[in-house]
């Protein structure tokens, strides 16, 4: 998951190993027992999901601590 | 018994003789599936009782975890475990929860009662003794949760000022166990309880049928339940429902005890069951056969929700002693879908620590615990995001959901719609094992201000002599 670089000429992100264009697919998650269904930026070729910090401090951080078994 | 068609060694610990209370050597021996405590005491004889019967095994069952010992003890060691509890310094585990009985009085007079209450003439605390003892238990076990129970709590006037008090010591998720007789029928009284500051309800919930509340409670009850569950709802306060199950009276309940409390979720957040054991008020005549394992009962609810439920959703604590319960952590969609969230198999995870890093790091930790799921889902007909139900034939009330979950929806839900089972066996004179005594989390503050743990404190002898509740009277 390190390997896109910001293009901002393109105005995408390019994932560094195919040089392909991320774009937009439905994705599926596993959090413990729960799949979450997402639309998140891939690459179309070797199939790296970009998660963004927003995210992954966000959204998937509540859903972690909703989750986590204490 | 013939003890040598055991294969696996037997496991040495202590135990107590339940006529005199001497600490004695006892061991745990499997036959099969059955696991048994045996004990033996020099001046009354052997005895042996069922641990744990069935599937997952008592040795799958486990969650370790390191001794914490309290850093404030009331009492010092001087006879050792389990009689100078306070607690002592050699115990293993702090607190999650303290349990403190703000009245001896009852409405009721049931056949089974850990507490024995209403037989002796206590008078209730008063507000400022309360006071001290919460003072006591905060500085001794922190901002943990705090039980209000009793006898029957609600027969208190001034229980919404208890509820104050403990909030203004610090105290900040506030149950009250009971049996709802009063918040069935004087909802203004939950209002208050409410306002006050109280968290949630632990209410006896016994079965769906009255032939189980006369059994177990001297008289039917149903009419009185489901009402105090609507009051609670109206308020605000979420319910949980306690069944005290004992075998071939309401252990073929269980199923149906599961539905009812998910007909009344959201209000119902869950089923918190509660094998009986044998201390306080019980008839004599239950010995072993009346016991019902956490395996037995895992299987019950399975069996009895048609796998709505599964054996395998459910784990073992991170809390007390892994013996001592199990539970899961399901979500209960508006559609009636249930969707097991809790983690299986005793994960237990780390917090995450998102603050301590940039991208990398997030990255990283991402992506070691979030994974891509190994097979596609087996998608039901009738799961979807949207959670229709009924497209494939008859509508089902309640039905298991295993697809994929949209993470927006489940962010709004789950504060609201999770729902839990969860089970805790006690123990008493028979089946006690220290060890398991000493990883006890659930403390009851004593009359005289010590913190002991739950299953010591209720401790009954065969006479019904108390270890250290007070007895007034002898059992009959």
């Amino acid at each position: 998951m390190t390997e896109a670089v910001d293009v901002k000429d393109t105005g995408g992100w390019i994932c560094n190993r195919c040089g392909l264009p991320l774009t937009v697919q439905k994705t599926r998650l596993q959090y413990f027992r729960v799949i979450f269904a997402l639309d998140l930026p891939a690459c179309p070729g070797c199939g790296m999901i970009l998660i963004d910090e927003e995210l992954a401090t966000g959204k998937m951080a509540e859903a972690e601590e909703a989750l986590e078994d204490k | 018994m013939d003890e040598t068609t055991d294969t696996s060694p037997p496991q040495e610990t202590e135990s107590l003789c339940p006529v005199c209370f001497r600490r004695i050597k006892a061991r745990r021996i499997c036959h099969g599936d059955e696991v048994f405590l045996v004990k033996e005491c020099p001046d009354h004889g052997s005895f042996k009782t069922v641990l744990w019967r069935g599937k997952p095994s008592m040795s799958e069952w486990q969650r370790p975890k390191g001794p914490v010992h309290p850093d404030i003890s009331y009492t010092q060691i001087e006879r050792g475990c389990p009689f100078d509890c306070g607690l002592c310094n050699a115990h293993e585990q702090l607190p999650c929860s303290v349990l403190i009985e703000v009245t001896d009085r009852c409405n009721l007079h049931c056949p089974v009662c850990f507490a024995d209450s209403g037989v002796r003439e206590i008078e209730d605390p008063s507000l400022e003794r309360l006071s001290w003892l919460l003072e006591r238990a905060m500085a001794a076990a922190g901002p943990c949760n705090l039980q209000l129970s009793g006898g029957e709590p609600t027969l208190r006037d001034d229980l919404p000022d208890i509820i104050g008090l403990a909030r203004g010591i610090g105290f900040s998720f506030i149950q009250v166990n009971t049996n709802g007789l009063r918040l069935s029928k004087d909802k203004d009284y939950a209002v208050r309880l409410k306002e006050a500051g109280l968290s949630s309800v632990f209410l006896q919930f016994d079965g769906t049928d009255d032939t189980i509340y006369r059994a177990l409670r001297g008289r039917g009850l149903l009419d009185n339940k489901l009402p105090a569950v609507r009051n609670c709802g109206e308020v605000g306060l979420g319910v949980i429902l306690v069944p005290t199950l004992i075998k071939g009276v309401n252990t073929g309940n269980v199923g149906d005890i599961v539905r009812q409390a998910l007909a009344m979720s959201p209000t119902v957040r869950g089923v918190h069951f509660q094998p009986v054991s044998y201390f306080g008020r019980f008839p004599v005549s239950y010995g072993d056969e009346g016991r019902f394992t956490l395996p037995e009962l895992m299987s019950a609810i399975e069996d009895q929700t048609a796998g709505l439920m599964n054996l395998n959703d459910f784990s073992p604590p991170g809390c007390e002693h892994s013996h001592c319960s199990f539970h899961a952590t399901y979500m209960h969609t508006s559609d009636g879908g249930i969707r097991l969230i809790g983690a299986a198999g005793g994960d237990n995870c780390c917090p995450l620590d998102l603050s301590a890093g940039g991208v990398n790091k997030t990255v990283d930790t991402v992506s070691t615990r979030w994974r891509l799921p190994s097979n596609t889902s087996p998608l039901s007909d009738c799961s979807s995001l949207s959670g229709e139900r009924a497209c494939c034939g008859r509508p089902q009330p309640f039905a298991r959901d295993e697809g994929d979950m949209d993470l927006d929806l489940f962010l709004r839900e789950i504060a609201s719609r999770s729902f839990t089972i969860s089970a805790m066996a006690f123990q008493d004179a028979e089946n006690l094992d220290l060890e398991r005594l000493r990883g006890c989390c659930i403390s009851v503050v004593s009359q005289d201000g010590m913190l002991v743990p739950f299953c010591a404190y209720n401790l009954t002898a065969r006479d019904g002599k108390g270890l250290y509740r007070r007895r007034s009277r002898s059992r009959q």
